[in-house]
């Protein structure tokens, strides 16, 4: 029996765990996989498009749809939520300001909005009409240098500046005899100094001038810092932009909340699904099933948060006739029907990925009147219904005030 | 404008005028074919995959079923490339009425296909993912073709005889000298530039286009009535043999074991334009349903993507070729010399891809007749470019070659087993290519994660090999992810949804690729 079962271990369920056990709860977190920072940018988003290019997301906040997760939770709350895990992750991981936007390269070339950075990326901002050297890697096919700078090159900042860009490749192995390596890969490589040294040296015989070289995000996992090393070698500002999956930048937050959750003393269960639940009176959860293996077992708590993430993770269904469901709680959702939400053509929104739970202030589940349906569950992040979260750049930020609205629920407020 | 002279120009690049070229060109005729777009990109690319054994014909078509059983033996000999021995079943199932299994016997005896029973346990044993009550099983002959293999392999030999392949190229007026053919005008879209083609006979292979390109002749109307079908390709190999309805042919009753994906097939509904072809919720409900009939559990399965393609059915009887040594089955040729007084013209509709190489083998031989020629024809006995080593494809012939090269070479699109060599080496081959173009040789894009990790390398590579400039890769990115998502929306529950929202998390989430810079004029082609 704990005080708190969270369920899910993306940005949601360990930001929940986190702040819970800071605050003194005794929390157990289960969890199916590793989460999804891993399939992230490795940034905190909170806003970035509305749909127009947001530069200082807060105020944007403040001005959503009803409907929206932020809409109940207000400016100030997500404010403070987002800027107080910037606080515990520190400044080695998270630097900037939520209500401000920076403006980063991806790894095809775009401008990308987003709030809180990793310090490896921030020499990027794209403004001031920067010029870049983009620095690929022959072996690393998830970064297409000449796509990148052939697009920076033909962009025009947000600030009105026109961006300038060349491209050049580095054909250095990470591991001998290992044509297909992952970003990790490389990641792990740069772990070990003289590697990163290696990696460093090369890149600066190819860079050319620029004001920024631009490489891929696989500057160590492990070891911080790294970027700075190779800067120093290279002897020019670097910035790292993120990949496709797997993410280095994400799991580089996820390897440091898992950390401190350990250390603050949350128990994790890995490996198997929530699959059920039981009741009490008036709709009280007693325990959720887990699917352990060799049979199920009952986790027992005084209250629980449901963050499994939304259609990506499973955690939201259709099944071959379009019907939507949440299978393991059965939770009221904003729409049960796909059909008519999936649109027929690809650039444009795509509301289906805005339907999931509606919630009380609180943040817990609630049906179309607006009450909460079992009083002692609490939902964070993707699960929650009104937001496009990838098109509009907002899965992180409201996957962090959904917790911390959550958790400090479930405390009455405590810290 | 540029100017090219012929003997024939052959119209549009799907399975009967890729035969067609090459019959022609390997009885020295100088040929030239004309496609609008890619080879491959209509009717041909839209089926099922079905290499007929004619077993779907012994009772209803016995003509057909005799053709098909000789021309898959013809193509296994001269495509084998193509061509997936998988064998097949029809089987009588729990509902079906079992004296239909009889006729079909006598049927098969009677036009040649082979056909033998097998008991039910054995048909279990074999494909054990059948449902438990079926009552018969016949085993036939039946295979699976890459139609896109085949044509490339027929265009790759027409070449070798000469014959010109123009993709890209919009016939926009064919020019008569008084009562006969004298040129095809046509634009070239990608280099954008017309092109004059003085030629003597035109053999009109345009499917359901067919009735548009002969009005620019000035024949009276064709009437082409484009018999839409839908199939739904569902993730891995669910069977292993085709498995066909043992009943008189209808909708549903195919499911063909094609390259890693089993695919489902077909409806028949009349429609008006074959470049709209739409994809009804109703019909993907109906294809699942015959899905879970055949294979319970069906509708567990991962659908991986859908699509409508179109049989060119030519209603117009008032003049054809009357001598049916002129005449596949099925197949339906209109000489507007009879018709119109046009000399140098000949319509062709309908047929199947199974006798793709006999239907053109018929129409040279109604062209030769014309023009007095008697030259005969030798496509049943040369084997195209790329067979020659004479091995049938197997699916696992990539896995294969991949344990050879892993060690050299990435994979670019992994559930396909693309790596980055044969990525490049038809990027160098196809420079104005699309991806959707390379997809239909390569098969990039087409397994469970629909483009979504090999979209954006393919893009990255096409820029990285010179053959386009960002702008233009970061559009032919963007036209890829559209053209995807016109097979996936139809269909797309269970697995399926989640692999599209992680999909969107990479590009409109991390990629960003909705805020490229706007491309001066949106990349088309």
């Amino acid at each position: 029996m704990s005080d708190v079962v969270v369920i899910g271990a993306g940005l949601a369920g360990l930001t929940a765990a986190l702040r819970l056990a800071r605050a003194g709860r005794s929390v157990t977190l289960a969890t199916k996989g590793p989460g999804g920072l891993q399939l992230s940018q490795g940034t905190i988003d909170v806003l970035g498009y509305t749909p127009e290019r947001v530069t200082r997301p807060l105020d944007a906040v403040a001005a959503v749809a009803p409907g929206h997760p932020y809409a109940s939770i207000g400016q100030d709350a997500v404010g403070s939520a987002v800027s107080w895990l910037a606080e515990v992750l520190g400044p080695d991981l998270l630097v900037g300001d939520p209500s401000r936007n920076y403006q980063l390269p991806t790894a095809v070339g775009a401008i990308r909005p987003t709030a809180l950075a990793q310090p490896s990326m921030i020499a990027g901002e794209a403004a001031g009409g920067r010029s870049y050297a983009v620095v690929g890697v022959r072996q690393l096919k998830d970064f297409p240098a000449d796509l990148i700078a052939g697009n920076l090159a033909r962009t025009t900042a947000p600030d009105g500046s026109r961006l300038a860009a060349h491209s050049a490749f580095i054909d250095l192995p990470a591991r001998r005899g290992e044509a297909d390596p992952t970003p990790l890969t490389y990641a792990r490589a740069m772990d070990d100094e003289a590697f990163a040294d290696r990696f460093a040296r090369d890149v600066a015989a190819v860079a050319g001038k620029a004001d920024v070289v631009a490489l891929p995000a696989v500057l160590g996992v492990r070891r911080s810092g790294v970027w700075r090393q190779v800067a120093e070698v290279i002897g020019r500002d670097v910035c790292e932009i993120p990949l496709p999956p797997p993410s280095v930048p994400g799991l580089r937050l996820y390897d440091a909340l898992l950390g401190m959750a350990r250390a603050a003393g949350v128990r994790f269960i890995q490996g198997s699904r929530i699959v059920g639940f039981e009741a009490a009176d008036g709709g009280t959860i007693a325990s959720v099933t887990l699917a352990a293996a060799g049979g199920p077992r009952a986790l027992r708590a005084s209250s629980f948060v449901f963050a499994p993430g939304g259609f990506e993770s499973g955690a939201l269904d259709v099944d071959s006739h379009g019907a939507i469901t949440e299978p393991v709680f059965g939770l009221p959702l904003t729409a049960t029907d796909a059909g008519p939400l999936i649109p027929e053509v690809y650039w444009g929104p795509h509301p289906l990925f805005e339907v999931g739970v509606r919630t009380d202030d609180a943040g817990r589940p609630a049906g179309t009147d607006g009450a909460a349906v079992h009083p002692n569950l609490y939902v964070a992040g993707g699960i929650i219904a009104g937001a496009e979260r990838w098109r509009e750049k907002s899965g992180d930020g409201i996957a962090v005030a959904t917790a911390v609205r959550a958790a400090d629920h479930i405390t009455g407020g405590a810290r | 404008m540029k100017r090219l002279d012929t003997d024939v120009v052959v119209i549009g690049g799907g399975s009967t005028g890729l035969g067609v070229v090459r019959d022609a060109a390997m009885r020295g005729y100088r040929a030239v074919l004309l496609e609008r777009v890619d080879l491959g990109q209509g009717t041909t690319g839209r089926f099922h995959g079905l290499l007929h054994s004619g077993g779907r014909y012994v009772v209803s078509d016995p003509g057909s079923a005799t053709e098909c059983a000789e021309e898959n033996a013809i193509l296994r000999r001269i495509q084998p490339g193509a061509v997936e021995d998988t064998g097949g079943f029809f089987v009588t199932l729990a509902g079906d009425d079992p004296a239909y299994a009889d006729k079909f016997l006598a049927g098969a005896a009677a036009t040649g296909v082979p056909a033998t029973e097998i008991s039910v346990k054995e048909a279990l044993r074999r494909e054990p993912r059948l449902d438990p009550h079926i009552q018969r099983a016949i085993e036939v002959a039946d295979g699976s073709v890459d139609g896109w293999q085949l044509v490339w392999g027929a265009a790759r030999s027409a070449m070798e005889h000469r014959a010109k392949i123009l993709t890209y190229h919009r016939v926009t007026k064919i020019e008569r000298d008084g009562d006969r053919v004298a040129a095809v005008l046509c634009r070239d879209e990608k280099g954008g530039e017309d092109v004059r083609i003085d030629c003597t006979f035109v053999l009109n292979c345009a499917g359901p286009w067919a009735g548009q390109i002969a009005e620019m002749a000035g024949a009276s109307p064709v009437e082409v009535v484009p018999g839409r079908g839908i199939m739904i390709a569902m993730n891995h190999r669910l069977v292993n043999t085709v498995i066909n309805r043992c009943v008189y042919p209808t909708d549903g009753d195919i499911l063909v074991p094609v390259h890693t994906v089993s695919i489902i097939g077909t409806t028949d509904v009349h429609e008006t334009d074959p470049d709209h072809l739409p994809i009804p919720r109703n019909e993907v409900q109906q294809m699942l349903d015959a899905g879970e009939a055949m294979i319970p559990g069906f509708r567990k399965a991962r659908a991986l993507h859908a699509w409508s393609g179109s049989r060119p059915l030519i209603k117009d009887k008032r003049v054809s070729v009357e001598d049916t040594r002129h005449m596949s089955r099925g197949m339906a040729v209109i000489d507007h010399s009879k018709r119109d007084g046009l000399l140098g013209m000949l319509t062709i509709g309908g047929g199947k891809l199974t006798t793709y190489r006999l239907m053109a083998e018929h129409i040279v031989d109604a062209m030769n007749e014309q023009l007095g020629e008697d030259r005969p024809c030798t496509t049943a006995d040369e084997v195209v470019p790329g067979s020659r080593d004479g091995r049938l494809y197997t699916v696992t012939h990539r896995l294969e070659d991949r344990e050879e090269d892993r060690l050299d070479d990435p994979i670019i699109c992994e559930c396909e087993l693309m790596n980055r060599s044969m990525f490049v080496k038809a990027l160098h081959e196809q420079p104005d290519a699309t991806l959707d173009d390379l997809r239909r040789q390569l098969r990039l894009g087409m397994g469970p994660c629909q483009g979504g990790f090999c979209a954006a390398r393919a893009a990255g590579l096409a820029c990285s090999e010179q053959v386009a400039d960002a702008e233009r890769a970061s559009g032919l990115l963007r036209l890829f992810l559209k053209h995807r998502w016109i097979g996936l929306w139809p269909i797309l529950y269970g697995q399926q949804v989640r692999q599209t929202a992680l999909d969107h998390w990479i590009f409109a989430g991390t990629l960003d690729v909705e805020h490229l810079p706007q491309p001066e004029e949106e990349i088309v082609r």
